[in-house]
């Protein structure tokens, strides 16, 4: 009875004596994230005892850069996978440093070099039998040729009409997320499903060019001239996100590839962009006439083994014709409901390809079978994408991309090939895109949603669907962090997204420029 | 026993510097508030309301509040800019708009700007910036030179700091508006890492930009017609922005020359402002400008209060009002004049600092080696465009050695002057607010840690160790 009677009066002590503790608790633990940040603030070790001395003593050089870290790791570990050995967990352990000069020789006229190293941990940091691709391939887990390494490096010229860029350099063309008229370089596509157009700047492949650029009023006209050529880069067998959908090893007889070659004039790629602003109109047209990014493989032959007809096959990359255009506006809606003003800006992009060459599943059958074919089919095809972007309350905002690939007269037999549906004649995917900071941290934790679903038809019809979450926080004006969720959901074994159905993951990215 | 024994044993040892240099900070802390209070109360009465004030105010101001509307923009006075003297609150408040916070003239600056929290997690940015008029300078040339709905200005800017931003750069293209014509600004961004200009959404109007605290109207400014305006009285300001006192000097970029300044020895309205009273202090009229709700419906940032020079009607400071009372926003402002040639009309801010009071956060904005700026129509045509951007091209660096380096050394919050103008302000702020207010003004910087007993002291004395 007593203790019944009491247990209010101990509750309200206990209450007080809590809520004290957590006081002097709250204060102890905001005055040690203070500690933090007012440490964080000045925490520019390379800035202050590299950078800035080094552009005092040369105060026409420009140096700057950065190291980054991203570890992607499997949420489960699922064994035999497809053709994929899964027994990995860590998808990534990238370490990346890159150092941005510049050289000031006069007024319009610059030297400009980027150089990077990157070290992959995949391959050391775990026991796996499915990585083994460092042992075939150096560059899956370090650059270590002076292509790699050298990233950029050209000489620019600039008169108030006029640009010349001379030397090793990346172009990126267009306006979207993704790439419709962002054709020029080759990309790094090691990461296959989880390349996002943030990685692009890392993972374009940059060629020796001349980049010219002329300005006359609202309009500007650019011209290239490639004389090298660099090709996509995809996920190799033994690397951690090599398609489970391909098998490691393959029957036929894989020929080298056959590359455009840099001392052959008629191997050399051209492009022409135009742009032009109208008021709140703004649009761009592009002509590209340059080689297919990946190869595609001709039978130039069979061959007899084991009772088995083989084909011979050489991959070649293909000349294309691209054409493309690109524009957006923007306007404001007033009076709607629950938002008032809604700024929106509408951007869309197209690009139409003639002459894609495909691998025809059914040419190559009549080949092993000694039909005269070279066991492709040649067709055009056509991307494009039309986005909305919303200014909304509470720094959000919100952008909706419908993004539409087709292959024109496509047939079943026909296997992958630039620009066109995926696997199928057409693909749409409607991306949804999310994105706010938390004012309760100042603005410091921001969260970004994605959504990527896949459709196509009139074969596969639901490829799956990627979502993306992201949480990232402000370290300090130098350093950076953010944590990851990557989820692939549907789909067939051998759909885009559906193969990767067993790559859930999430990770961690740390950043520190200087 | 040689000389430098002596001087080692004379010498108070460490432990014995530390709590010496407690005890002084302590007394420090104490002694100043108690010897700057007096003088602080004599300057803060000096406010009056309109009926309070002198012959010579009133004889400057027209109380009428309906005055002949223009035949051709029926929304502005018929009387031309700017004005003649008596004036009405409206016209003091179109003077007053003709100093928004990018001056209305062409011009080169480089624009220091950051944010601190209550913490310490500091942020800051350093952007090259120019702009160009499509009309004359001024207010009178963005009324009148330019239709509604069509650009008035492009104001380019080129981030040369932090180095995660580096390269990036912005073009906007601010329009002339009236109730029909809405859109305020095309906006563009050239991401360095995403080697792309993207069109953006033009920002909220009354949302404060991410990472700050100031709003797009606080940096693009408001028309005058906006808002209904009436005069409160007459105040003295002896201090706007506030330096801190770990921030002795600070190096302006001065005419393309890096000169390191005493921070005690800025005047609010620069050097070459005539009309300082002979105690250092600016007199001001004190305005309330309510927001118009048939021109700016569901408007967060209701009412705004000014107090504008009384000679130029420059605005040092403005406080903003949420449709409920509540204080907002303080923004205080420096000036200098930068652009000699437009007489009273060249002054323009150089340093102003923005307290939001919602999320406790300081910035500021500094624009440092600002110059008027006479474009070649080459220039003009090429440097203005989104295209240009994808040049990387910064045409002519600006430098400035302006970025506050440590927390410790951030602006201090504006001055909060509770009593002035009661039933018109509200001071008011959240307690903990007001105890980081508190420990501030103890302290004379900005105190991170929890407000209490020796906070400032400790925290002074961590940054007098490091």
């Amino acid at each position: 009875m007593s203790m019944m009677r009491s247990r209010p009066w101990v509750a309200r002590v206990a209450g007080l004596l809590a809520l004290a503790a957590g006081q002097a608790q709250a204060g102890t633990v905001s005055d040690m994230f203070s500690e933090v940040d007012r440490a964080m603030a000045v925490f520019d070790p390379i800035g202050t005892h590299v950078r800035a001395p080094i552009e005092r003593a040369v105060p026409n050089l420009r140096f700057k850069g950065f190291i980054r870290q991203w570890t992607d790791i499997l949420l489960e570990q699922q064994g035999q996978t497809g053709f994929q050995n899964q027994d990995y967990r860590f998808l990534q352990l990238q370490n990346l440093l890159e150092l941005e000069t510049a050289y000031h020789i006069q007024e319009g006229l610059d030297v400009n070099a980027v150089t990077h190293v990157m070290y992959d941990g995949v391959y050391d940091w775990q026991r796996s039998k499915g990585l083994y691709a460092d042992r075939y391939f150096d560059q899956a887990e370090l650059y270590d040729t002076s292509e790699r390494l050298l990233r950029e490096f050209y000489v620019s010229y600039r008169r108030p009409n006029f640009d010349l860029l001379l030397g090793k350099q990346q172009i990126a063309w267009g306006k979207m997320d993704g790439q419709f008229i962002d054709i020029i370089n080759g990309m790094d596509r090691r990461e296959a499903v989880q390349l996002e157009t943030e990685d692009f700047e890392w993972r374009r492949m940059p060629q020796w060019m001349a980049n010219a650029t002329f300005h006359f009023g609202q309009n500007s006209l650019q011209m290239l001239y490639i004389f090298d050529f660099e090709q996509d880069r995809f996920a190799q067998p033994g690397m951690p996100w090599y398609s489970p959908a391909l098998p490691q090893t393959r029957s036929d007889i894989i020929l080298p590839t056959r590359r455009p070659d840099t001392d052959d004039f008629g191997d050399h790629e051209y492009g022409l962009r135009f742009d032009r602003m109208q008021g709140s109109l703004s649009y761009g047209f592009i002509y590209f006439y340059g080689f297919a990014k990946s190869p595609t493989e001709h039978v130039l032959g069979t061959a007899q083994r084991g009772g088995q007809t083989l084909l011979r096959l050489e991959g070649r990359h293909e000349r294309l014709h691209h054409a493309g255009m690109t524009a957006d506006y923007a306007f404001a809606l007033n009076d709607v409901p629950l938002v008032g003003t809604l700024p929106m800006v509408v951007r869309v992009e197209g690009l139409y390809t003639n002459g894609v060459r495909f691998v025809d599943f059914r040419e190559q059958a009549l080949a092993r079978l000694g039909a005269p074919t070279d066991g492709t089919t040649k067709r055009d095809t056509v991307r494009a994408a039309i986005a909305t972007e919303f200014g909304l309350p509470g720094r959000t905002t919100a952008i909706v991309q419908a993004s539409y690939y087709r292959t024109l007269n496509w047939t079943q037999t026909l296997g992958p090939g630039f620009g066109g549906g995926f696997g199928d004649a057409w693909t749409l995917i409607p991306v949804a895109f999310v994105s706010r900071p938390f004012a309760f941290t100042r603005d410091r934790l921001s969260m970004e949603a994605t959504v990527f679903p896949i459709l196509s038809g009139p074969d596969r019809g639901w490829q799956g669907v990627k979502t993306k979450l992201r949480l990232i926080y402000k370290v300090s004006q130098f350093v950076k962090g953010q944590l990851v969720y990557n989820g692939y959901d549907g789909g067939a074994p051998t759909d885009t997204y559906g193969q990767y159905n067993h790559w859930d993951n999430v990770g961690w990215e740390l950043s520190y420029e200087f | 026993m040689n000389s430098e024994a002596l001087t080692r044993d004379s010498a108070p040892s460490p432990a014995r510097a530390t709590g010496w240099r407690a005890w002084r900070l302590l007394l420090l802390a104490l002694a100043l508030p108690l010897a700057t209070s007096a003088a602080d109360d004599v300057r803060d009465q000096q406010w009056k309301t309109v009926e309070q004030m002198s012959e010579e105010d009133r004889a400057l101001f027209d109380p009428a509040t309906s005055t002949p509307r223009d035949a051709d923009i029926p929304y502005i006075p018929a009387e031309p800019y700017p004005f003649q003297p008596p004036y009405t609150a409206e016209e003091m408040g179109y003077r007053s708009s003709e100093f928004v916070h990018i001056a209305r003239w062409p011009l080169g600056i480089v624009d220091v700007f950051g944010v601190v929290t209550s913490s310490g997690y500091i942020n800051q940015g350093v952007s090259v910036s120019y702009t160009k008029l499509s009309g004359r300078p001024g207010l009178e040339g963005y009324i009148r030179d330019v239709k509604p709905g069509e650009p008035y200005a492009h104001w380019t800017m080129f981030d040369m700091f932090p180095p995660e931003s580096e390269g990036t750069q912005q073009l906007w293209i601010p329009y002339r508006t009236d109730k029909e014509h809405t859109t305020k600004i095309d906006y563009y961004i050239y991401s360095d890492s995403l080697r792309r200009v993207r069109r953006q959404p033009q920002p909220i109007r009354d949302q404060r930009f991410p990472d700050n605290s100031q709003t797009f109207d606080d940096v693009i400014g408001r028309d005058p017609w906006e808002m209904d305006w009436q005069l409160l009285g007459t105040d003295v300001l002896y201090e706007t922005v506030r330096y801190p006192n770990t921030r002795a000097t600070v190096t302006h970029n001065i005419g393309g020359q890096l000169v390191e300044r005493q921070t005690a020895s800025i005047k609010m309205m620069g050097d070459k402002y005539a009309h300082y009273r002979p105690d250092g202090g600016i007199d001001c009229f004190v305005l309330k400008a309510a927001v118009r709700e048939d021109w700016l419906p569901g408007y967060r940032e209701k009412t705004l209060v000014f107090w504008i020079d009384k000679h130029h009607f420059f605005p040092l400071r403005m406080e903003k009002y949420s449709p409920t009372g509540e204080l907002m926003m303080v923004e205080t402002r420096f000036a200098e004049l930068e652009s000699p040639a437009r007489g009273d009309f060249g002054f323009a801010a150089h340093t102003t600092v923005y307290w939001n009071l919602e999320q406790d956060l300081i910035s500021y904005s500094m624009h440092d080696g600002q110059a008027p700026r006479e474009w070649t129509d080459e220039q003009k045509r090429t440097i203005f465009t989104p295209e240009f951007m994808r040049r990387r091209w910064l045409i002519d660096p600006i430098k400035s050695q302006a970025v506050v380096r440590d927390p410790e050394q951030f602006f201090l919050r504006p001055k909060l002057y509770p009593g002035k103008f009661p039933g018109e302000r509200n001071w008011t702020v959240k307690p903990e607010i007001q105890a980081r207010v508190d420990a501030q003004e103890a302290a004379g910087h900005l105190v991170f840690v929890t407000p209490g007993d020796g906070a400032a002291t400790a925290q002074a004395e961590a940054a007098a160790g490091q």
